[in-house]
């Protein structure tokens, strides 16, 4: 990562660590959807520095909650997430966010029971929906921007 | 102040020279004007007299420290104004490292700035740990109100300015322009909301002062510290605006925006781990 990449980093953090503590999770029907989950799909347009500064947002996140040491592995769990959302984007980026989204909610259905009690299905349930909320809004607004908004590469004509 | 020195080779690159007296004399500035602040809240009560006398002597020695600091910034200004244009002469691979490398510059200041702040939380940690509770018994519970502007201050300043930096290297001075100044009046903003909203919220409303516990101390020691860097960032930004104004950046010639800008970044992120250990996880 460059110097001149470090303010990509900061806002990424920013956006994940102000997202989720400063601004209350809004529900959908009846799941809550954490605001900061919202630019996964950005990896994609602002690669690693994006990946770095939304990890480091949940750690700031998570030292803000404090509730257990177990939510402390959740940064490493997203970042493995993140990069696989990085390594997927000249392929498919909703692969990518998919992936994100089963390996996160599978670390909340393990982690949820163990730290608040909660039964395994319902946070088995709450965090696949949660975070599949949460990321495909950012994939819309991934497609949104990219479509209309960065230049568009102009593919060789197969015309002959 | 910046001389040349011809080379003896057609393809050799030319030497340069710094020779300055300001640096000596911001050295001496900084000495005097920190005395001065100490006479002026403390006095001098071995004089005759002594309070007024070292409150006189105190105005005086803060007068005469701004003054040299004015005529540093003035005399800085204007000489880059002519270096600027020696620079437009310069083979283009010599502009990056002149006059002296400001991405290893930043880096060092960075590296320095973490030090202090990683000492400054461990202090905060190792406190907190003696405690069964934290925040202790009659701590009153904080309201983060303000808190989150600020937040939202800082989060808006640190993209308004990549978005002035990326005009900047397109050749948009004039929204380059707009941005620097958005920037600065947004990071302004987080002084007067701290100094002017938050901290008279706090100690008149709900009286929690420096003295009141350990909590206090180092909720005001934190916020204190890293408020002092906002405001050293919001001259760095206003230094940084009159240069813009001056036409003295260009899409080849911004380091010390960059520079700025990082400075500010690192602000940033200091201030997500106050808020979130102070407003947020301190009361949960």
């Amino acid at each position: 990562m460059k110097l001149e990449d470090f303010g990509t980093f900061v806002i990424f953090t920013a956006v994940y660590a102000a997202g989720t503590l400063g601004l209350p999770h809004f529900s959908l029907l009846a799941y809550q959807v954490k605001i900061g989950e919202i630019p996964t799909a950005f990896v994609a347009v602002f690669g690693m520095p994006a990946v770095f500064g939304l990890t480091l947002g949940q750690f700031i996140a998570d030292i803000g909650f404090e509730s257990s040491p177990l939510v402390m592995i959740s940064p490493a769990v997203s970042f493995l997430g993140l990069l696989v959302v990085y390594y997927a984007r000249k392929t498919s980026t909703l692969a990518g966010c998919i992936v994100y989204i089963a390996i996160t909610s599978i670390w909340l259905s393990f982690m949820l029971p163990a730290v608040n009690g909660t039964p395994v299905v319902v946070a088995a349930y709450s965090a696949l929906a949660g975070q599949f909320a949460a990321v495909i809004i950012g994939y819309l607004a991934y497609q949104i921007v990219v479509k209309k908004m960065l230049p568009q590469k102009t593919e060789p004509s197969t015309q002959h | 102040m910046v001389v040349a020195a011809e080379a003896s080779h057609e393809d050799e690159a030319p030497e340069y020279y710094e020779h300055s007296i300001w640096p000596v004399l911001v050295a001496v500035a900084t000495g005097i004007g920190l005395t001065g602040l100490f006479f002026l809240t403390r006095g001098l009560s071995f004089l005759p007299n002594g309070l007024l006398l070292g409150f006189y002597a105190g105005l005086l020695m803060v007068v005469a420290a701004v003054a040299i600091l004015i005529g540093f910034l003035y005399s800085d200004t204007k000489n880059w104004s002519s270096a600027l244009s020696k620079l437009g002469r310069l083979p283009k691979d010599m502009i990056g490292s002149f006059p002296v490398d400001i991405n290893m510059t930043i880096q060092i200041i960075i590296f320095t700035e973490l030090l202090l702040f990683g000492g400054a939380f461990g202090m905060y940690f190792a406190i907190r740990e003696r405690f069964a509770f934290w925040p202790p018994p009659g701590t009153p519970i904080l309201d983060d109100s303000i808190a989150r502007v600020q937040t939202l201050v800082l989060i808006s300043s640190s993209v308004l300015i990549e978005w002035a930096i990326w005009q900047l290297k397109r050749g948009k001075m004039n929204a380059f322009k707009v941005g620097l100044l958005g920037t600065t009046i947004l990071g302004a903003l987080f002084p007067v909301l701290q100094l002017g909203f938050e901290w008279p919220h706090l100690i008149l409303d709900k009286i929690l002062t420096p003295t009141t516990n350990l909590f206090g101390a180092t909720f005001f020691l934190l916020t204190g510290i890293h408020g002092a860097h906002v405001l050293v960032g919001v001259i760095a930004y206003c230094y940084t605006a009159v240069r813009a104004f001056m036409g003295q950046y260009s899409p080849e010639n911004h380091g010390f925006v960059e520079a700025s800008s990082t400075y500010w970044h690192f602000v940033h992120i200091i201030w997500l781990f106050l808020f979130a250990l102070m407003f947020q996880g301190s009361f949960r």
